[in-house]
């Protein structure tokens, strides 16, 4: 250290002291030095609010200049800016003077013009300026705005906000969406209907006026005794043959009331009337039953059928006896009787406390199971439906060989905890009254009661009955 | 009603007292400027006092500045993250330090550490019968003692500034961005945004006159010792107190005449 004299020290420390200072206005001033060789520029602001010497000038947000000198000119503000000699302005470009967001300091904004080549020389002017909405303006407008809201809203609630008010704009609303709704329906229905209406009665019109033309025409025509017509109006002699035949009409109808002639003994005996009418209801009665007799008897038909059925797996016999109604070729009705050998079944739910459900299934033997159908055919194909062994179901027959193969499909016994009752057979004609027939009976049981049967049985038509039911009245 | 007497004589005394000491001020500053101007100067003892006011004052400084500029830094970033705004911690730091803080807490550092001692020395001379040993060889002591002296304060000053300036952003800047986690780019543009040449400026015209209060007051107080050693220590701290106070209050004013 002592090497190092008092001047030396001083002399580093001055120097190092001036190069911070030097560093710290370099960075601080920017463009401090530069700057003062930028040309000067005039804008004339009608308001230059806020606008402070040294504020920046950016173009795109980047500092071109600083704000020279700001001083009044015929009641506006004239802006001296000194622009960095590096940017050149173009002869339309535009001044603005802008803020930071809301409080921040005020700036000129250079908006570029467009490049032809020919730029503001130094002592220049900037023409276009632009005024950014001032935050005091707005801010006094929008005051004024809030105010007109403001009245519009009050009145409004007074309109609106009461109940009554509330209901009757509900009710408003609710009409014109009704009336809009109907109107459309009707438009939109009624569009074909309507053109249509409107070109027939421009159409209509045109006709009528045709129509009076010739109307008129017609009517003067007659008037002066042309045509037919024309002629009957004006010919005497037309009338009076009118009136000969009219004259002998009356005595012909005169003999007859008389009881003059056949003809009028015939009208006017009472007898001949009494008897006619007699005979005429015995006719009516006859032909009243003749035609239901005979369309019954075409139609109606009843037939009476036993089935027998063996099935190989339980064992046991199972019958069938059907009365089946057929009022019309295509429709029929089947009541009847089934003998299971398993019987019905019963199903009870216990529930003994807390554990859970018990269920019992009891069969019971010896107990008869219904058939109550309806069915329709189409040709080779008839539909059932109905109860089927006392439960509802539906089948399906196919006829093939003149009705002397059937073979049927039925499904019934639907219920949630086990499979359907299905089952499928065939039946054959082998002679005039007898059938026999195989099938597979409840063969997607889970219950094991699958089985497949053969069958025989004894099917004919029952005359009386049927004229039995034939006087019933039943609808054809 | 002698003791009232008394106590407004007193209390008149002290004031006369204290107008007398401004006015010998004024008085050794006239000379100060009178004797500044008359050649010959004498460089080496200008240098001298340059490098006990300005160089070995640069440790203390360096650590004032720093540290005031880190306590900114912590301060401003609590109240700035309020408003999300701490990009902007850096420009206060900078703003502060150049405006206020840099010249106002050098001078009181180089008042306490210099101005004392300017105090302390020239009391000591005075009491030692030095001075009047000066005046005995027909050299003016207010120029061979005081006036390096005054000169001394008023160069060293705005440059201890400077220095003092720049570490308190340099502080600022540490606490900012790598433990705070202020965005750096933002924290500089903010600086160079906010603060102009004239803040700096003004902020060293504020502290090349605190330069010379310190040192003037310093000198005033050490060349007007009297009492032996005990009057020494009492015009030491005198000096220091009468600096601190003038350069606060004056502070004030020069504030309002340049900002």
């Amino acid at each position: 250290m002592s090497s190092i004299s008092t001047e030396a020290k001083v002399g580093l420390f001055v120097l190092a002291a001036l190069i911070i200072l030097a560093y710290m206005s370099f960075r601080v001033g920017e463009y401090g030095f530069g700057l003062k060789k930028g040309y000067l520029v005039n804008v004339v602001f009608d308001d230059a609010t806020g606008l402070e010497k040294d504020a920046s000038v950016q173009i795109a947000g980047v500092e071109v200049g600083r704000v020279e000198d700001i001083s009044l000119k015929d009641g506006k503000a004239l802006v001296t800016l000194r622009i960095l000699p590096s940017v050149e302005l173009e002869k339309d470009v535009e001044a603005k003077i802008k803020s930071y967001g809301i409080l921040g300091d005020k700036y000129v904004d250079i908006v570029p013009g467009t490049k032809d080549g020919t730029y503001i020389t130094a002592g220049g002017d900037i023409t276009r300026t632009g005024q950014q909405a001032d935050i005091d303006k707005l801010l006094s407008e929008l005051g004024i705005i809030a105010g007109d809201v403001m009245k519009i809203t009050s009145s409004l609630k007074n309109v609106l906000g009461s109940a009554e008010g509330e209901a009757n704009l509900k009710a408003i609303v609710e009409n014109t969406r009704s009336i809009t709704e109907n109107l459309n329906r009707v438009v939109t229905q009624n569009d074909e209907k309507l053109n249509l209406m409107i070109t027939n009665l421009g159409e209509a019109s045109a006709e009528m006026r045709n129509a009076f033309a010739a109307l008129n025409n017609i009517v003067e025509r007659i008037d002066s005794g042309e045509g037919t017509i024309g002629q009957l109006v004006e010919n005497r002699d037309v009338f009076d043959n009118l009136n000969q035949t009219l004259a002998s009409i009356r005595d012909i109808t005169d003999k007859i009331n008389k009881g003059e002639g056949t003809i009028g003994k015939l009208v006017n005996d009472e007898d001949t009337v009494d008897n006619l009418n007699a005979s005429l209801k015995s006719l009516e009665k006859s032909m009243d039953g003749i035609e239901r007799y005979v369309s019954k008897s075409e139609q109606f038909k009843t037939f009476l059928s036993y089935r027998g059925e063996y099935l190989f797996d339980g064992g046991d016999g199972k019958g069938y006896f059907d009365l089946t109604i057929r009022p019309k070729e295509d429709k029929f009705y089947v009541l009847g009787l089934v003998a299971d050998p398993r019987g019905s079944r019963t199903v009870t739910d216990t529930t003994v406390g807390a554990t859970p459900t018990t269920r019992t299934e009891t069969w019971e033997r010896d107990e008869l199971l219904f058939t109550a159908q309806i069915g329709k055919r189409f040709k080779d194909i008839a539909l059932r439906g109905g109860i089927f062994e006392s439960t509802g179901g539906v089948g399906i027959d196919y006829f093939a060989f003149d009705d002397r193969l059937q073979v049927t499909f039925e499904a019934f016994d639907f219920d949630s905890d086990r499979n359907a009752h299905l089952k499928t057979y065939a039946e054959y004609r082998l002679l005039k009254h007898i059938y026999l027939s195989a099938g597979w009976d409840d063969f997607i049981s889970n219950e094991g009661r699958e089985s497949p049967f053969i069958g025989f049985s004894i099917k004919f038509e029952d005359e009386d009955l049927k004229y039995l039911l034939g006087s019933v009245p039943i609808p054809k | 009603m002698n003791k009232i007497a008394a106590t407004i004589d007193n209390f008149g005394r002290a004031i006369l007292d204290n107008i007398e000491e401004m006015g010998r001020i004024l008085i050794l500053f006239l000379s100060v400027l009178m004797w500044m101007v008359r050649p010959p100067l004498k460089l080496r003892l200008i240098f001298r006092q340059m490098e006990f006011v300005g160089v070995k004052s640069i440790f203390v400084v360096v650590l004032t500045g720093t540290f005031t500029g880190m306590v900114m830094a912590l301060q401003g970033y609590y109240g700035f993250k309020m408003f999300n705004a701490e990009s902007l911690v850096g420009s206060t730091v900078a703003l502060g330090m150049t405006r206020e803080l840099g010249p106002v807490l050098t001078a009181l550092m180089v008042t306490a550490r210099a101005g004392s001692a300017m105090a302390a020395e020239l009391g000591t001379m005075r009491v030692t019968e030095q001075i009047d040993a000066l005046y005995v060889m027909a050299t003016n002591p207010v120029k061979h003692l005081i006036v390096p002296r005054v000169i001394a304060g008023v160069v060293m000053l705005p440059l201890l500034t400077v220095v003092a300036d720049f570490m308190g952003i340099l502080g600022g800047y540490f606490v900012g961005v790598p433990i705070l986690g202020i965005n750096s780019g933002a924290f500089v543009n903010n600086i160079t945004k906010m603060v102009d040449l004239g803040d700096i400026y003004h902020g060293l015209t504020k502290a090349a006159f605190f330069g010379l209060i310190l040192s003037v007051v310093g000198c005033h107080k050490g060349f007007n010792t009297t009492g032996g050693a005990e009057g020494v220590g009492r015009a030491t701290t005198e000096a220091v107190v009468l600096a601190s106070v003038s350069i606060l209050i004056s502070d004030y004013f020069l504030t309002a005449i340049m900002f």
